[in-house]
């Protein structure tokens, strides 16, 4: 298979899954059995002013068949219509709007804290000198992963903002305010991380060349960043698509936490309230980042390991490429 | 990459191992008493989780046992009290003793984490092994659904079906059960591929066994040791989505003691009595953390069998 084939093949596939988990997520959301729309819009808890709950009701067809549904949904998709909450009664994609920018910001900066207390505990649990620094650096992944992402951000919340009063719990510090959640987040990312980091610096110091690069005279510190650390982050890529969906799907308990209004915020009210149109568009929104960053990720990952590059391409099958093939939560959670 | 190796590396080991059978010579240990075994191995952290997870199945057989209160029972003049000999993890806003809510909240916690592995494992490896043997279009249609289910984040998965199928903690547990079949799925799909050509597989069907024999006599037997380490570590996770379903208000309705809506519950009250957040919050992290230890034994002593 040529590469541009390999590419084509791996940019359809990926559509095609987009396209699915648009029919599923909105027949499990608006088809299953029961009245998930006006149940919860004619409703005496509901705040929305009956005028306009009777014109959101008129809005989602609830006359016509499944299929004609979906279609009217589809052609008002492409219209950039995403239809309107049930809870609030505002434009679905308003409300996405309003929180994506919060949430993009809060996810990048605890990807950053997340990547830097990786490379921390895997460089700690390699190389530190003492035995005991090296067994804690080990085991502290593990320890994260068994911990709840809320209980991360209570205890957080409790000691610094409330016992030191390093940060305000109520008032927004611009910047400052996102530095506890985007901690809380990266607690839970950084540790399958670290563990395919701890494998793959174990491995890279094994190798002969760290012995060549030693007896060359080159420093300790170079060897570490220039070489083994290099050699041991291109495993640890393949866990790019698992991280940005983690930092998507954890948002809500972050941000529920620490009661910001971003993405994950909408999310959390959209499913209390059991807000379809809300729930369907967060959920599609995070399905197609997720998907197309794994497809960068299997994309990429031939270009930047060239040993890979000669295997995918030339075994004929397109699909099994490495982010693919590998089962990250599988590899990564056993202790 | 080890990856695909290191999870396929049991099922083969065990494959070419018992059932072919033909070289015990070079097994000597005998497979007698696996369990006297296996203690003998154990350090003092595994006796630790495996203690721990005791006290849960006590927990859960017999809650009244263990805990001194009534979970539900408020009292009055006793309400946010710091941990002490009567009260061990406190007592919240009503008064309510704090360790026995926890006591009682297991056997909910746990049998719905239970109840989400049993229906991604059952589901999951029944689509999975389907997949696998029948291969052309059912595979094709199968690995779409994994494709579709895998292109949500877990937990946000299971907030959709929460959403259709309204809150409460057997609906929460089902929401993790469907967010967790893919993982099931694409393992058992692997495995079974694995053994599915291997000699022995063949030469059953050369001597004239049937395919339902051959998938559930040698195939199933063959693959279900790298799916099932993998229902340990599911069961952890359930345990973690379930508590995150059920803090952000999806699961049990209150009074009901559920382990997350213990920690939102005292939530309120973090200020002045961190206690009833933080101390149901490590009882969910010891519980994962022997969970994932005790799997972790039984996946080294099935290596050390073969």
């Amino acid at each position: 298979m040529s590469r541009t084939q390999f590419l084509l093949r791996r940019i359809g596939q990926s559509l095609l899954v987009i396209a699915l988990t648009y029919v599923f997520v909105f027949y499990v959301l608006f088809l299953l059995p029961g009245d998930p729309i006006e149940s919860r819009i004619v409703n005496p808890q509901n705040p929305i002013p009956a005028e306009q709950a009777a014109a959101i009701l008129a809005y989602y067809n609830l006359d016509r068949n499944g299929l004609e549904q979906f279609w009217i949904s589809v052609t008002r998709l492409f219209q950039g219509d995403l239809g309107f909450s049930l809870g609030t009664g505002r434009p679905v994609a308003e409300l996405i709007r309003d929180g994506f920018a919060e949430t993009l910001t809060l996810a990048g900066l605890a990807l950053v804290f997340a990547l830097a207390f990786a490379v921390a505990i895997a460089a700690t649990a390699v190389l530190a000198p003492w035995r005991w620094a090296r067994g804690l650096a080990d085991k502290l992944p593990v320890v994260a992963l068994a911990t709840p992402g809320f209980l991360v951000g209570l205890v957080l919340l409790q000691v610094f903002a409330y016992q030191l009063s390093w940060f305000s719990s109520i008032r927004d510090e611009g910047f400052k305010s996102l530095i506890l959640p985007a901690l809380t987040l990266a607690v839970g990312v950084s540790a399958p991380i670290a563990q395919v980091l701890i494998q793959g610096l174990r491995q890279a110091y094994g190798e002969p060349f760290v012995t060549v690069l030693r007896a060359k005279g080159v420093p300790e510190s170079r060897i570490f960043g220039g070489h083994a650390l290099k050699n041991a982050s291109i495993p640890a890529l393949t866990l790019f698509g698992l991280t940005v969906g983690e930092l998507l799907a954890g948002s809500v308990i972050a941000e529920a936490v620490f009661n910001r209004s971003g993405l994950g915020f909408v999310t959390e009210q959209a499913v209390r309230a059991q807000d379809g149109p809300v729930v369907q568009a967060v959920v599609m929104l995070v399905a197609i980042i997720f998907t197309l960053v794994n497809l960068l990720t299997d994309l990429l990952y031939p270009v930047i390991d060239k040993r890979i590059a000669a295997k995918t391409l030339g075994s004929g099958t397109g699909s099994r490429t490495p982010a693919a093939d590998l089962d990250t939560r599988q590899e990564v959670l056993t202790p | 990459m080890s990856q695909p190796t290191l999870t396929q590396a049991p099922a083969v080991g065990n494959a070419t191992g018992p059932e072919r059978g033909t070289t015990p010579a070079v097994r000597p240990r005998r497979p007698g008493r696996p369990l006297v075994a296996l203690a003998r191995r154990l350090g003092a952290a595994d006796w630790i989780a495996v203690g721990f997870l005791g006290i849960l199945l006590l927990a859960i057989a017999a809650p009244g046992l263990l805990a001194a209160y009534d979970p539900l029972e408020v009292s009055p003049g006793n309400t946010l009290q710091a941990p002490s000999l009567a009260h061990p993890f406190g007592t919240d806003y009503l008064g309510r003793d704090a360790l026995s809510r926890v006591i009682h909240g297991t056997g909910r916690t746990i049998g719905a984490s239970l109840v989400a592995v049993a229906i991604g494992l059952g589901a999951g490896s029944l689509l999975g092994l389907v997949a696998a043997y029948f291969g052309r279009w059912v595979d094709g249609v199968v690995s779409r659904i994994v494709d579709v289910l895998l292109s949500i984040p877990g937990l946000l998965l299971s907030m959709v079906i929460v959403v259709a199928l309204g809150f409460g903690t057997l609906n929460a547990a089902i929401a993790v059960g469907i967010a967790s079949v893919a993982t099931f799925t694409r393992l058992m799909r692997s495995e079974v591929l694995t053994v599915r050509n291997l000699p022995f597989v063949e030469s059953a069907h050369h001597i004239g066994a049937g395919s339902k024999t051959v998938l559930f006599r040698h195939v199933l037997p063959n693959s279900y040791s790298a799916v099932l380490s993998m229902t340990a570590l599911q069961f952890g996770h359930s345990i973690l989505w379930i508590a995150a379903l059920s803090f952000l208000g999806y699961g049990a309705p209150p009074p009901q003691p559920e382990w997350g809506l213990l920690v939102a519950e005292g939530r309120e009250y973090i200020v002045s009595s961190p206690w009833l957040t933080v101390l149901p919050g490590i009882v969910i992290v010891l519980t994962v953390l022997s969970i994932s230890r005790v799997s972790a034994l039984f996946r080294t002593n099935q290596e050390t069998k073969k």
